[in-house]
């Protein structure tokens, strides 16, 4: 799985979450971007991308993910 | 003095921990434990053979009015008047946002906790009323403790109402020397937690002050407490079991 194909697939779980058919991420994008995107909202992207991707993350993985760029990278990792 | 419990959810894990604590503290042998569960009373073979005699299990789902009904009238026409009535059973917690809110679920849920309880309540208070002694206990969660967190509203709502119905049954049967009250446990790690992503549980251990989840050993013996003899002057309370992860 391209890269970009994971970002259109992560893409399309935030703009769920958040209720936002127009949202566009990017490597760059973080919680200081989007209003809603505390805590609990993270844990519900990472659940959804777990049962989209057929992962399961370790707290420790995610504990420091610091924008969308590590999520990628993250799962890329993980779903090879 | 001879007790008759009534234990709702009995096949939980907080439930057959319960039994257990209930029936191994009696060495007169005169508990008798009415346990119900709903399409898993196996759970509870392992405690029957334990105790020989002493639990009376009830397969009954209590998400149907009309089978709760027959339950109430089973048990208080064929077994000694229950002296303490406990009241676990609930559907697991869904993590769901408010757009996603399942009605079905959540008035099957209603159900199942509440309407199910008020109905057996009815059915126990006068016993427990007429004998100038009783104790009632339910189970609700640290999420009605403060600020709860998001996407619970379901679980929060439905546990919340039990709270209410405590308070309104701790006042109204104080007289009568029959006491209601409820523990409020923070995330504990049962099977309950079946649907609740691993991320959040081990978040919600990680936050805790005291670094963990609860256990049914932790919050047991709180239950066994309230429904002692000794608890006779506590009623109407809502017990914190939560590791300091919520404070009244």
């Amino acid at each position: 799985m391209t890269e970009q194909e994971i970002l259109e697939a992560v893409q399309e779980i935030f703009r769920d979450n958040f209720d936002d058919d127009t949202l566009v991420i990017t490597r760059d994008t973080c919680a200081d971007d989007i209003e809603d995107w505390d805590s609990l909202e993270q844990i519900n992207l990472l659940t959804a991308i777990e049962k989209k991707f057929s992962i399961k993350f370790k707290l420790a993985d995610v504990r420091n993910l610091k924008d969308v760029g590590d999520l990628l990278d993250l799962v890329k990792r993980m779903a090879g | 003095m001879a007790y008759t419990y009534l234990i709702t959810g009995a096949t939980s894990d907080v439930g057959t921990a319960l039994i257990r604590r209930l029936l191994t503290q009696d060495p007169a042998g005169e508990r008798l434990v009415l346990a119900q569960g709903c399409g898993d009373v196996e759970k509870l073979a392992p405690l029957i053979q334990e105790f020989p005699g002493k639990i009376r299990p009830f397969d009954v789902d209590l998400s149907d009015p009309y089978k709760v009904d027959t339950f109430c009238q089973l048990v208080t026409r064929d077994n000694p008047a229950p002296t303490h009535f406990i009241h676990l059973p609930a559907l697991p917690v869904v993590n769901a946002k408010f757009k996603n809110f399942d009605e079905v679920r959540f008035e099957k849920d209603w159900e199942i906790q509440l309407h199910s309880a008020v109905k057996l309540c009815k059915a126990v208070l006068p016993a427990m009323s007429k004998a100038k002694f009783g104790r009632v206990l339910f189970i609700q969660t640290s999420y009605t403790i403060g600020c709860p967190p998001k996407f619970t509203a379901a679980y929060v709502m439905n546990k919340s109402a039990i709270g209410g119905l405590v308070k309104s049954l701790a006042v109204e049967y104080a007289r009568f020397g029959v006491t209601v009250n409820c523990v409020a446990p923070s995330m504990m790690e049962t099977h309950f937690l079946q649907d609740t992503p691993e991320l959040i549980v081990k978040a919600a251990a990680e936050e805790n002050p005291m670094g963990r989840n609860a256990t049914p050993d932790d919050v047991v013996p709180a239950m066994a407490f309230l429904l002692s003899e000794e608890a006779r002057f506590i009623t109407g309370v809502t017990l914190p079991v939560t590791g300091g992860s919520a404070i009244v």
